[in-house]
């Protein structure tokens, strides 16, 4: 009974924002009231013309999983929320609805411009959505060689909250796919500028790096020995080391969606092959064993009908 | 809630002693990813969908690089996925050029960008989670250097060991060597007929002469008896007839002087000694028997 009726709610809710665009649009708001459609214009253009004196990143990220994901994983999720401040954190989704519109809807729900979706499958694959959100790109990416910031092999630490800094390794220019891969990057991981959790140092430096047609993603803790806050001493960034905070993992791009979360495939990845096919392969592999080992005895037993021994003529030599 | 989170640290701890352990190799093993040989014909590339949403997506050309934060940096080679060392320092690099150029901008822009000495707030890991992290390096330390200290020992063990051996053949030579010499002498003095026999006789009078050549006897003091308490010289004396020889003889014997309690025990030399028997009452106790 309560099922039925949830299910007639959410059914009227996803009609809502279906409604809200058939409705007129309205013009913008500012701060002294509404602006006519024509100053409105005037200001789309702007922001096309990147004419507008004053950009303010108001970029939020909405970080979630999918249900029954792996320790490891959750871990993992939980360690890119440390380090993204305006990240929200949300309930796990049930991976029935996994699909976009319910996604969608959350990430609207939640004001967020940006959603990561941790979606873990048969307990080991992890794919990890990472969409703009009212109206795409959005990409798939299969997660591997996972390491989360627990393990106590990265000794690093850095504040909770300092904006990191970049760094790209030149090959993101390379193609158009990897160049949007970039700018999404860019905007989902660097922390907006006076974010209210940010902190105004900047002492961890994240590393996206292709290699093998896989982004490498690394966290690194800035040490600089240094007497005052704003003066780096002579040599000072020579001596500068790096630490590793972690957590360390590699995407492998599947796919780059038009739409957050659907829309026309925009590119595929051409060398990839799912998880499950590699498993089957290797199964694939290991089963024929007993079905060898019957079809060589039958050959056998066909070789030995076909030809038959000789009889010994010796045979009878012995036995008087 | 707190229960199962505990429980799942734990099981990271686990994990991670392992995984510390062969970080590397199950990397590479993870990594490990069958890929196709050649491109699929029917991938999807929309080279131009892609760059218009690049454009849609991207922020204004003229953002100022403070609100980025972000640089580029030139792999000089390509880096081999499968070699986790060049790997990582290709990270590595890439990382502190980057931080570099960003450092140097920040600067340049006068904005303040290292965290001061006393500036204290929340960090990513906790202070438990660091306290664990330092005391896995401390006992790596300890472990090191224990290691390194057995290796010594047993360094110094070996070499110890090859010394003794080298003495103990030293030793052995040496004594072949001797013997070898005394045999030659022996012969040439006996080919020459003992020619000079008479007056060296005392000094060749070698006490290995009659084969047990360097058996030390395990007396402290050769030649006496345990119970002697003059070192010996009872023995001379005895015998000898004269009284105040004789008196010395019993002092040495009865008193003054060295350990008592062992006079009671026999030796080889005591039993083999019948200085001491009246051979006139042994006579007596003969006769008696018979």
């Amino acid at each position: 009974m309560g099922k039925k009726r949830k299910h007639s709610e959410r059914g009227e809710v996803v009609a809502q924002p279906k409604m809200e665009e058939v409705a007129p649009e309205r013009p913008a708001r500012t701060l002294l009231g509404w602006k006519d459609k024509n100053q409105c214009n005037n200001e789309v253009d702007d922001n096309d013309n990147v004419d507008s004196p004053f950009f303010r990143n108001k970029e939020k990220v909405l970080v979630t999983c999918s249900r029954r994901i792996n320790y490891r994983y959750r871990h993992l999720m939980l360690n890119l929320v440390s380090l993204l401040p305006h990240s929200k954190k949300d309930n796990k989704v049930e991976s029935k609805e996994t699909k976009g519109a319910t996604l969608n809807e959350l990430v609207e729900l939640k004001n967020c411009s940006s959603c990561l979706f941790f979606e873990c499958r048969k307990q080991k694959d992890l794919y990890l959505w990472m969409a703009k959100c009212p109206n795409g790109p959005s990409v798939k990416f299969l997660v591997s060689a996972v390491h989360t910031m627990e393990e106590l092999k990265l000794t690093g630490n850095h504040l909770r909250g300092s904006r990191p800094i970049l760094t790209f390794s030149q090959n993101f220019e390379k193609d158009a796919h990897w160049k949007l891969l970039k700018e999404m990057l860019l905007q989902i991981f660097e922390t907006p500028k006076d974010h209210r959790k940010a902190k105004p140092f900047h002492d961890h430096v994240f590393v996206f790096s292709i290699v093998d047609d896989h982004i490498w993603f690394r966290n690194y803790q800035i040490s600089v020995h240094h007497n005052e806050s704003d003066k780096l001493p002579r040599g000072g960034l020579d001596k500068m080391t790096l630490i590793e905070v972690g957590p360390r993992f590699c995407l492998n791009p599947i796919k780059i969606f038009g739409g957050s979360f659907g829309g026309p495939t925009l590119y595929e990845n051409p060398f990839y092959v799912s998880p499950n096919q590699i498993r089957a392969l290797e199964k694939k592999k290991k089963s024929g064993k007993f079905a060898k080992k019957v079809k060589a005895k039958t050959r056998r037993k066909m070789h030995e009908m076909n030809n038959p021994l000789e009889p010994d003529e010796f045979a009878d030599m012995w036995k008087d | 809630m707190s229960m199962p989170l505990i429980n799942d640290d734990t099981m990271i701890e686990d994990e991670t002693e392992d995984l510390s352990e062969e970080m590397s190799s199950s990397e590479s093993e993870q990594e490990e990813d069958v890929r196709l040989t050649e491109p699929s014909k029917t991938a999807v590339y929309n080279r131009d969908a892609l760059l218009d949403k690049l454009g849609d997506l991207s922020w204004p050309e003229n953002v100022e690089w403070i609100h980025k934060l972000s640089v580029d940096i030139d792999q000089e080679q390509e880096v081999d996925v499968n070699d986790d060392l060049a790997r990582e320092l290709a990270f590595y690099t890439q990382a502190l050029e980057g931080t570099r150029h960003a450092f140097e901008k920040l600067q340049s822009m006068g904005l303040p960008f290292l965290r001061p000495s006393d500036y204290y707030a929340e960090m990513v890991k906790t202070d438990g989670h660091m306290e664990k992290v330092k005391g896995r390096l401390l006992a790596e330390k300890r472990k090191m250097e224990e290691a390194e200290e057995r290796r010594k020992a047993r360094e110094a063990k070996r070499l110890s060991k090859e010394i003794q051996a080298q003495k103990l053949k030293e030793r052995a030579k040496q004594k072949k060597d001797d013997i070898e010499s005394v045999k030659k002498w022996r012969k040439q003095r006996q080919q020459s007929g003992f020619a000079d026999s008479g007056s060296n006789d005392a000094d060749m009078g070698f006490s290995f002469e009659d084969g047990k050549v360097f058996e030390r006897s395990n007396k402290k003091r050769p030649g006496v008896s345990p119970g002697d308490r003059s070192g010996g010289k009872a023995k001379q004396a005895f015998g000898k007839g004269k009284k105040q020889k004789k008196r010395e003889g019993r002092n040495s014997k009865f008193g003054f002087g060295g350990k008592k309690g062992m006079k009671k025990q026999n030796t080889a030399d005591t039993t083999n000694d019948f200085s001491k028997f009246n051979k006139g009452a042994a006579a007596g106790n003969k006769k008696r028997k018979r």
